[in-house]
């Protein structure tokens, strides 16, 4: 592995609670990884499971969906069924080998910049340390 | 057991209770089973029902969803009867089941009569149908092995890597015929994700990784709803193990949700519904 590898991450962060969240770690000056490609989706459940898979697929390193915590979800309920969704997808991938360590769902408010920051931090170590994806 | 079928399949064309009775008869290699339309009271001789009825023949009913029809079906057909009855894609009305009890299917292939029964048979827990209209056949004590998951097992135990190119190398001999997604009973959308063009989930291009794209497209849609009749297994042309992903969905599933697909005809797949408290292991970062 190289010295200098640099994970690759696609996050989809919600239009409501993580986007905003990513939006105060920049307004606070709070650094984050610059690995981390960020996209913005009306919330986690819209995040189709084949999103996961082609991320992976065009060779993302990691995949993060962020959103509202369970409870403060803006369309009340979106989030609870991301949880089940990718929670068995997270498995599906690990079987397929697609180690379930790249694929994470967090949640992450609207007020939580340093939170988000400590979370891309610690994802984006977690790859650096898996390494590059054997394809 | 045929004649108690015949019997029922008379009854009902006769009354005009039903315009067709699907069921089986013996497959022109004198050996094995095809699946039967029997719309005329001539023809019901024809029915049988052996250890060669393999196909789940639920599929058809959703040619005839407006047409009163009769179905023979075996435990694990009746559960995929369920799931499409739970989705509300047949109504409970028009159908009249003839369900049968069934100690399980032999492998069967072209000319091909095997003495040893399929693997799903061979874990089945269930050998009465869950719902039925008529049953047929003299109910079977249900053993109660534990439902096991031996090759799914030894998959997960392998390194990473060794799972990814497992994968690769089956999903490159993938043609991308979809006779696993036309002869599944779950897989019934007018069009086919696989097949859209706006957005092109899946290109047309034949590589391993848009093969998987179209697999991870199957059998997640089938997570939760996928009663492991393993049809997509026994019609893929080259032999890819399909059961292997059904069955790791159906058994995280079962760990996840404490659910199985196609026992009643009112539950509502895992991913369609949420328990505001459960915990999944997942979403449960601290710093």
């Amino acid at each position: 592995m190289a010295i200098d590898y640099q994970p690759k991450v696609v996050g989809f962060l919600c239009n409501w609670c993580s986007y905003a969240g990513a939006d105060i770690a920049g307004i606070s000056r709070i650094t984050y990884p610059p690995n981390i490609r960020i996209i913005r989706v009306p919330c986690s459940a819209r995040v189709n499971a084949l999103f996961i898979v082609k991320c992976f697929q065009q060779g993302a390193d990691g995949v993060l969906v962020a959103g509202c915590h369970p409870g403060d979800c803006h369309y009340s309920e979106g989030n609870y069924h991301a949880r089940r969704r990718f929670a068995l997808l997270r498995e599906l991938l690990d079987f397929l080998g697609i180690e379930k360590e790249r694929f994470w769902l967090e949640w992450v408010s609207a007020s939580e910049g340093k939170r988000f920051s400590r979370l891309v931090s610690a994802f984006t170590d977690e790859l650096s340390r898996m390494g590059p994806r054997n394809t | 057991m045929i004649q108690q079928i015949k019997e029922k399949a008379k009854e009902l064309l006769d009354s005009g209770a039903v315009s067709c009775v699907i069921g089986y008869e013996r497959a022109s290699d004198g050996l094995t089973a095809r699946p039967l339309f029997v719309y005329e009271a001539e023809d019901i001789d024809r029915l049988i029902f052996d250890e060669t009825c393999t196909h789940n023949l639920v599929k058809y009913l959703l040619n005839r969803k407006d047409e009163p029809t009769a179905i023979v079906v075996k435990p694990c057909d009746a559960r995929a009867l369920n799931v499409l009855l739970g989705e509300k894609q047949l109504r409970r009305e028009n159908v009249f089941i003839i369900g049968v009890t069934c100690p399980g299917v032999v492998k069967t292939g072209w000319n091909k009569k095997g003495d040893e029964l399929e693997a799903r048979c061979q874990v089945c827990t269930q050998h009465t149908p869950p719902i039925y209209d008529f049953l047929v056949g003299e109910p079977i004590e249900e053993p109660s092995p534990p439902i096991t998951f031996s090759d799914v097992t030894d998959l997960e135990g392998k390194s990473a890597a060794e799972r990814a190119s497992f994968w690769a190398e089956q999903f490159e001999r993938c043609i991308r015929c979809y006779a696993c997604r036309d002869v599944c009973p779950g897989c019934y959308c007018t069009e086919c994700q696989v097949e859209q063009l706006d957005p092109e989930w899946v290109s047309i291009r034949f590589t391993p990784e848009e093969n998987l794209m179209w697999h991870v497209m199957r059998a997640f849609h089938l997570a939760g709803r996928c009663i492991g009749c393993n049809e997509c297994e026994r019609v893929c042309p080259v032999n890819i193990p399909l059961s292997l992903l059904n069955r790791k969905l159906e058994q995280e599933v079962s760990a996840l949700f404490d659910f199985q697909a196609g026992l009643a005809d009112d539950a509502r797949a895992p991913l369609a519904t949420f328990k505001k408290d459960e915990k999944l292991g997942i979403g449960e970062w601290h710093e």
